[in-house]
């Protein structure tokens, strides 16, 4: 005979009432589910499937005689390489330097661009549109015309400084090692301040008047207001665009594979640009599988704490 | 203008006999079209239009001209650093094909060198490839290797094994097999500024003799002109850094293994003998020790080298006799007093043979591009029209489109091509033609092996950024390559 405690009996029944309860409520809710069943279906196919075929390329081999359906199971080997290797360190680094200057440059300067955009003058609008237009060129194009501003014989800074006299020869950009990653993140954050300008335009607009003005006969300063009515008001915002901008920098392509392609000498690989030398280059769909992992693994992270800052901004509203 | 003792050129050194003895096997001397034991641009100028060629009436042979059916077709195409003439032949030749066989719809994509690998290894990943390719010569061999490619020799549209340069068939042959046909082949040569020569206090008439008059003549340049002296290319993924790099390697004795020598095992690994590190020590020398090459050759390619040179910002560049028409192309663009200037320097422009190594080795690499045909299991929709596709390679590689696929910059794949109108025809218009046909022996096809690409434009370009930029000594940046090649060749991670 089975003794039964009061409180287990308890969550047994419950369990089928949940259940019960849950089927239930997604029958109720039904015709929801077939509307969202499209989307779902879709990224199955496109985001689930192409997830795990990474995963399962990790594992093996690809020598560039061998078509893929022949690779070779290798376990970890592919992560214990990667780890090992220099480059990778060399990568991260440069990936790191890349994202965190991008990101928090280009935050910092369309910040500013924000604040000094939010007070009424005259040219205001003419003035923003001309700031927005960095980021509405084509990243290609821009590459290609930052590639020659930058050019390390007829390019038109160098040009310009040596007419000025400033310098004998022209300052060798993308040419060097040193030169390079620094030239490349200013390219960069041409691009991407006007998206951070934006966004902390939107955020100011939600910025309460009449604490401002509360604030200002109280006898708060201008930084005083900024500080201490502005700022807490943004503080959603700014963490939601620089987690935006530091996903899309980790992400980036276009402006080093093109100004550069990596080089020289791997100064500005970050690690796409790696990823898509060691796939498409040099056939490497393993090793290249297993850096998409590790850089999966980092962005979901990142991912986490976007979300977090957004359903965070929910709840408070939601409060309020 | 230059006067080159070219018939003896072509006989001069035991090494470039040897090589020319490679590049012309013994079973094909016999019945080839043209007899290459004559080779030299007297003997090229002799055979220029002896014969005609009814080209469609050929190729209806292999498809009817009146075959219905569908191609899928992607192309090593012109790109910028081409001229204007060739693109009208390219244009010329799409629409001949449509005419001649007006039943066939062909879907045909042209993509730059640089391109081209990324895109179609990533769409047989995908079985989304195009029935037929034409891919460079690096190439076919890493395709064939992995079994992509279906056998396709001269005799299947047409033509005989002997019409082609045995060293180009070597290209398209895997274990035994060959896999796709010659379409052109090249050799650059050496392109220099008399002007610049002269303000140099060089002899405007005479190109360096050997590599290192070519590290003495740039150092010479810049320091009395404050402009560039040699076109150094070392950009990564690109081309035109082995088909530079390469000639100055094997001339000074290295190579990546044996490849320059008569009959090649590629067993040994050679990128860090002494002969090869003195070779990229000559490139060091110029690049860091001197600075009398663009500081922009390690993200720079042939193309932006061109208008340094109509600018009369450079001395001297290795390239095709093409670059003449890219010049005059650019000139035509130009405005006021440029227009002047670039004349000045077209009329300067004079070629020459590719300088030797310390020991009269004379290289160049044999280029080119073969055309292939896929099997149906990874073209899109998983069928290969064959008819279709022989049609478009018996056209491709007759000897008139050959000829005239290559005419401003390289030969004809087909060697009866030599023999056309139009190669007599072209030997008055192309200025400097005799010069890299001149070049033609000294070829030196990069190693067949599906590991060629990778070692081409990743490794030794790596190898020379590394030295370049002084991320490595010269030593360590040979020995980091060679490395680096044997764990590639060992199918390493």
């Amino acid at each position: 005979m089975t003794i039964v405690t009061g409180k287990t009996g308890a969550r047994q029944e419950l369990r089928p009432a949940r259940w019960s309860l849950l089927l239930q409520k997604i029958w109720e809710h039904r015709a929801d589910y077939a509307y969202v069943l499209p989307a779902i279906v879709v990224m199955l196919i496109v985001i689930a499937y192409p997830i795990y075929y990474t995963v399962e390329l990790s594992f093996f081999n690809t020598p560039p005689g061998l078509q893929l359906r022949d690779k070779i199971f290798i376990g970890f080997d592919n992560y214990t390489a990667i780890l090992t290797s220099q480059v990778f360190w060399k990568v991260t680094w440069n990936t790191l330097v890349w994202t965190l200057a991008s990101t928090f440059i280009s935050f910092a300067l369309g910040f500013a661009a924000a604040l000094a955009l939010h007070r009424d003058f005259v040219g205001r609008g003419v003035l923003r549109a001309i700031l927005i237009i960095p980021w509405v060129i084509s990243a290609v194009a821009a590459s290609y015309i930052w590639k020659w501003i930058y050019h390390s014989d007829f390019g038109i800074i160098g040009a310009v400084l040596v007419g000025l006299g400033l310098t004998d020869r022209p300052p060798n950009f993308i040419d060097s090692v040193s030169t390079v990653l620094p030239s490349l993140i200013v390219v960069n954050i041409w691009r991407e301040f006007p998206f951070a300008m934006i966004m902390m335009m939107a955020g100011l607009q939600t910025v309460p008047d009449q604490l401002l003005r509360a604030a200002k006969v109280d006898g708060a300063n201008a930084w005083q207001r900024f500080w201490h009515v502005t700022f807490p008001h943004l503080r959603d915002v700014s963490t939601v665009t620089i987690l935006l901008l530091a996903v899309a920098n980790f992400n980036s392509f276009i402006i080093p594979w093109i100004m550069t392609g990596g080089g020289p000498s791997n100064a500005s690989h970050i690690w796409i640009t790696h990823i898509y030398e060691l796939a498409f280059g040099r056939q490497r769909w393993g090793v290249a599988s297993a850096y998409s992992v590790l850089l999966f693994l980092f962005m979901m992270t990142l991912g986490y704490f976007y979300v977090r800052a957004l359903s965070g901004n929910e709840r408070k509203e939601a409060n309020s | 203008m230059t006067r080159i003792s070219l018939g003896g050129a072509v006989l001069r050194g035991t090494v470039s006999t040897a090589l020319m003895v490679s590049l012309m096997s013994a079973s094909a001397l016999g019945a080839a079209p043209v007899d290459l034991s004559k080779w030299s641009p007297e003997y090229v100028r002799s055979i220029a239009g002896t014969q005609d060629f009814d080209t469609a009436a050929d190729c209806g042979k292999v498809t009817p001209l009146d075959y219905k059916g569908r191609l899928t077709f992607w192309y090593q195409g012109v790109f910028e650093g081409d001229p204007d003439l060739l693109r009208q032949y390219y244009k010329d030749f799409f629409e001949t094909f449509r005419k001649t066989y007006p039943n066939i719809q062909l879907e045909e994509q042209a993509l730059t060198y640089n391109d081209l690998l990324d895109k179609f290894r990533t769409a047989l990943l995908g079985n989304a490839a195009p029935m037929a390719v034409r891919l460079q010569i690096l190439g076919g061999t890493e395709f064939a290797s992995k079994g992509y490619l279906q056998p396709l020799k001269p005799e299947d549209v047409g033509y005989s094994t002997e019409d082609f340069w045995p060293g180009a068939m070597k290209a398209v042959t895997w274990d035994g097999v060959t896999y796709g046909i010659p379409t052109n082949n090249e050799t650059m040569a050496f392109i220099w500024n008399a002007d610049i020569f002269k303000r140099a206090g060089l002899d405007p008439d005479k190109a360096p003799a050997t590599w290192d008059d070519v590290v003495k003549y740039s150092k010479q340049i810049h320091d009395k002109l404050g402009i560039a002296g040699y076109g150094l290319v070392a950009r990564k993924n690109a081309g035109n850094t082995p088909y530079r790099f390469m000639p100055q390697l094997w001339a000074y004795g290295g190579g990546v293994f044996d490849e320059a020598s008569a009959n090649p095992t590629y067993k040994e690994i050679e990128l860090n003998s002494p002969q090869s590190k003195a070779a990229l020590q000559a490139s060091y020398d110029m690049y860091v020790r001197d600075k009398s090459v663009p500081v922009s050759a390690l993200t720079n390619q042939q193309a932006d080298n061109q208008p340094l040179f109509l600018a009369g910002q450079l001395g001297m560049m290795i390239s095709h006799p093409s670059d003449y028409n890219v010049m005059l192309d650019l000139q035509k663009k130009a405005t006021g007093t440029d227009k002047d200037k670039a004349q000045t320097v077209i009329d300067n422009m004079r070629y020459g043979l590719i300088p030797t190594g310390p020991d009269g080795k004379r290289a160049v690499v044999f280029g080119g591009s073969n055309i292939h045909i896929l099997k149906p299991e990874y073209v899109e929709g998983g069928k290969v029209d064959e008819p279709a596709a022989k049609a478009i390679i018996c056209m491709w590689t007759s000897p008139e489109w050959s000829l005239k696929m290559a005419y401003a910059g390289s030969n004809p794949g087909n060697l009866n091509g030599f023999k056309t109108k139009w190669m007599k025809e072209r030997l008055d218009n192309i200025k400097f033609l005799d010069v890299t046909t001149s070049m033609l022996p000294y070829g030196i096809p990069f190693p067949a092996l599906p590991q060629s690409p990778e070692i081409m434009n990743i490794i030794v370009p790596d190898m020379l950024q590394n030295a370049l930029t002084g991320a490595m000594t010269v030593d360590q940046a040979a020995d980091d390559a060679a490395k680096r090649v044997k764990e590639l060749m060992g199918g390493g991670l």
